[in-house]
């Protein structure tokens, strides 16, 4: 048995930042065949020492290396897994493209795709960083589909291959494991095979799972999603208030669950205040114990500026000092304890 | 039979041609180039996916909505008592749209598609292009409502003030205006409120007036579509196999809108595929109440896999066509 203590209401982040300008620069030169893999590869390392830096500057409590490697969340594992090839750009929205997967034949792992980069950004904290990774469904569902007759085949395929990626996770040292799954509300009707594959993904783990879910209509599949096998849902409650309390209201949220709370919207420039920040914990506290409570951005904040990610974070710890000493005051205890399972 | 698309284009061509228009956004935005430049590309785009449409043999066009960043926010834009709030995501695609934010009374302020439509058909020459409008209902269900009181004020009041743009386009001389309506689906039962909207739309258009929807399952609809008065109303078969079902009930006071090319994957149909879908719409739908189309917009797929696969549709069309004379 293990226990991580954290203070209570722990300050995270989704998943990725922002990619300083150099990074951005070296990954175009590298598409255009400029410059090697190893010269991108270090400066790589070098954007994930900043992120992992400015998040112990801050005084966030569990860090993400930042995901600095990656482009798309989908894409990226597609780029490393046999099985697939890569699309030519599409739009995902304003003007903002990226390149899908296309699937050509079956989907295998040759190698441990997230393992190196998770050791090494862990390298550099003794505070715990999460092992990133995309769920099953997700990879399928964002991918072009030329090979599977059916996507059930293609989603049970990756949910293996996930399984092993987090096992390796683990194995390296990995407390936290995060499976994200954000196409599962968008396809009802497929609930199912989510649910199937997301048991298949986390089977025989021990460490404290989270899946972070976002911009979905959560009506017709809550009471199934609530019942994941994973410690902690995160969920943008910043964008998705107005829906996701009234259906805790109405159906409940498991009471020995914790929430990923975002608080922050991550597609906007603006940088919300301290207070504002502070209220959206308090009315978060009407519905969840304290000690339930994660708290950190609607989503990945890579679309932001380096500046307003790392101010939004702020705000955040700011926000969660505030409210942790009012909670102490109330009698909380300043520390939460989680156990996890042999 | 007439083939056709649905409304938008992929923006941008995959190297070696240039992403001209990614650029010249990207500079606009960075405040390097006038607004007028801008425009110009905009411009020189638009000719382009008219271009390409017209010579993969696409014979009812559109501009390809090249100016639109997505569906809502280009018309909420224009809009009065509407601001533009968060990123979300559009039904089950990994795409995004800006949502309209409802703080006031929504009143028509300026033309919203009106000089788009006027420029497309100029470049089209004799090509028809279609003018393409998001439906008041699905409007509606897209935006976050801060000022009216239930769905049906807010689509009303979408309605009201998209009538003032169907005025012009009617006046303009366009012969073929489409709404989008996907959220219906998702919501059979506010069909009544469906039909309130475009009997109100239809006293103001005097061309083909159509409705199209994709993504979903229609058969809830099934009884229901005949009493809409329109002209035409658009399916997409692929990303519902059991929307066939609803050929052998089909109105007889309809064209339907026979979305049959996956415009979400890009594994490629052969003509001789597109044909035996074609045929099988034939036992029910007479040829003269047939418009053929991909499933919805092409912007989910690249952009050269697009063109692949409109000039596969017109083959399969024309193949039957062949067979028939």
């Amino acid at each position: 048995m293990k226990e991580i203590k954290l203070p209570i209401l722990p300050v995270t982040s989704v998943g990725s930042f922002p990619k300083p300008d150099y990074l951005v620069k070296a990954r175009n030169q590298y598409a255009k065949g400029l410059i090697s893999y190893s010269t991108l590869h270090e400066l790589e390392l070098k954007a994930t020492e900043e992120v992992i830096r400015m998040q112990e500057e801050i005084g966030v409590d569990v860090l993400v290396h930042g995901e600095m490697e990656r482009g798309d969340m989908a894409t990226y594992f597609a780029e490393n897994l046999e099985g697939f090839t890569i699309s030519g750009l599409v739009r995902s929205y304003g003007n903002r493209y990226y390149k899908k997967p296309i699937v050509i034949g079956k989907v295998k792992r040759t190698k441990p795709i997230t393992v190196d980069m998770f050791k090494f950004a862990q390298s550099l904290t003794k505070k715990p960083v999460k092992g990133m990774l995309t769920g099953p469904y997700t990879i399928a569902d964002w991918s072009f589909n030329e090979y599977y007759d059916n996507k059930r085949d293609l989603v049970l395929d990756l949910a293996e291959i996930i399984n092993q990626e987090a096992l390796d996770l683990e194995k390296a040292g990995a407390l936290f494991v995060q499976i994200d799954e954000p196409a599962v509300p968008t396809h009802p009707e497929e609930i199912d095979i989510a649910k199937e594959a997301f048991k298949i993904a986390t089977r025989g783990l021990r460490s404290f799972i989270i899946t972070h879910i976002c911009y979905g209509d959560f009506r017709p599949i809550w009471k199934d999603v609530v019942n994941f096998p994973v410690h902690q849902f995160d969920l943008e409650f910043t964008n998705n208030y107005d829906k996701l309390y009234p259906l805790i209201e109405s159906f409940g949220f498991p009471k020995e669950k914790f929430v990923g709370l975002g608080v922050v919207d991550v597609h906007s420039h603006r940088i919300e205040s301290v207070e504002e920040i502070k209220d959206r914990i308090r009315t978060a506290l009407k519905y969840f114990r304290p000690e339930q409570i994660f708290v950190d951005p609607d989503c990945g904040l890579k679309t932001r500026t380096w500046e307003e990610a790392r101010a939004k974070m702020e705000n955040i710890v700011k926000a969660v000092a505030e409210i942790r000493e009012e909670l102490i005051k109330e009698g909380y205890p300043s520390e939460i304890t989680i156990k996890l399972g042999d | 039979m007439i083939i056709t698309v649905v409304d938008h284009y992929p923006k941008i061509p995959n190297p070696p041609r240039e992403a001209k228009l990614r650029k010249a956004i990207h500079a606009y935005d960075q405040g390097k180039i006038s607004k007028e430049e801008l425009e110009r590309v905009f411009d020189e785009v638009t000719k382009e996916v008219i271009e390409e449409q017209i010579s993969a043999g696409v014979e009812l066009i559109t501009d390809g909505q090249i100016r639109w960043e997505d569906g809502q926010s280009y018309i909420a834009k224009k809009l009065d008592g509407i601001e533009i709030g968060g990123l979300f995501r559009y039904f089950d695609n990994n795409t995004y749209y800006r949502q309209p934010v409802v703080v006031g009374k929504i009143k028509w302020r300026e033309p919203i598609i009106l000089e788009d439509w006027k420029r497309a058909q100029d470049f089209a020459k004799n090509v028809p292009v279609k003018a393409v409008l998001t439906g008041p209902y699905t409007l509606a269900r897209l935006s976050r409502d801060e000022y009216y009181k239930s769905i049906a004020e807010l689509s009303n009041a979408y309605t009201d003030a998209l009538i003032e743009e169907v005025k012009l386009l009617d006046k303009e001389g366009v012969k073929y205006l489409q709404f989008n309506e996907p959220s219906i689906l998702y919501y059979p039962e506010d069909f009544d409120l469906l039909v309130d909207i475009y009997n109100r739309i239809r006293r103001y258009f005097s061309g083909n007036l159509a409705i199209y929807t994709y993504f979903y399952t229609v058969l809830p609809l099934r009884k229901e579509i005949s009493r809409l008065n329109i002209d035409t109303f658009g399916i997409d078969f692929v990303s519902r196999k059991e929307n066939f079902e609803i050929l052998r009930d089909f109105p007889k006071n309809l064209a339907l809108g026979y979305g049959i090319v996956d415009a979400r994957n890009t594994k490629l149909e052969t003509p001789e595929q597109i044909k035996s879908l074609v045929e099988k719409a034939l036992e029910y739908v007479p040829e003269e109440r047939l418009f053929v189309n991909p499933s919805c917009g092409l912007e989910y797929l690249p952009r050269e896999r697009a063109y692949e696969k409109l000039v596969n549709l017109a083959k399969g069309v024309n193949l039957v066509r062949g067979e028939r004379r």
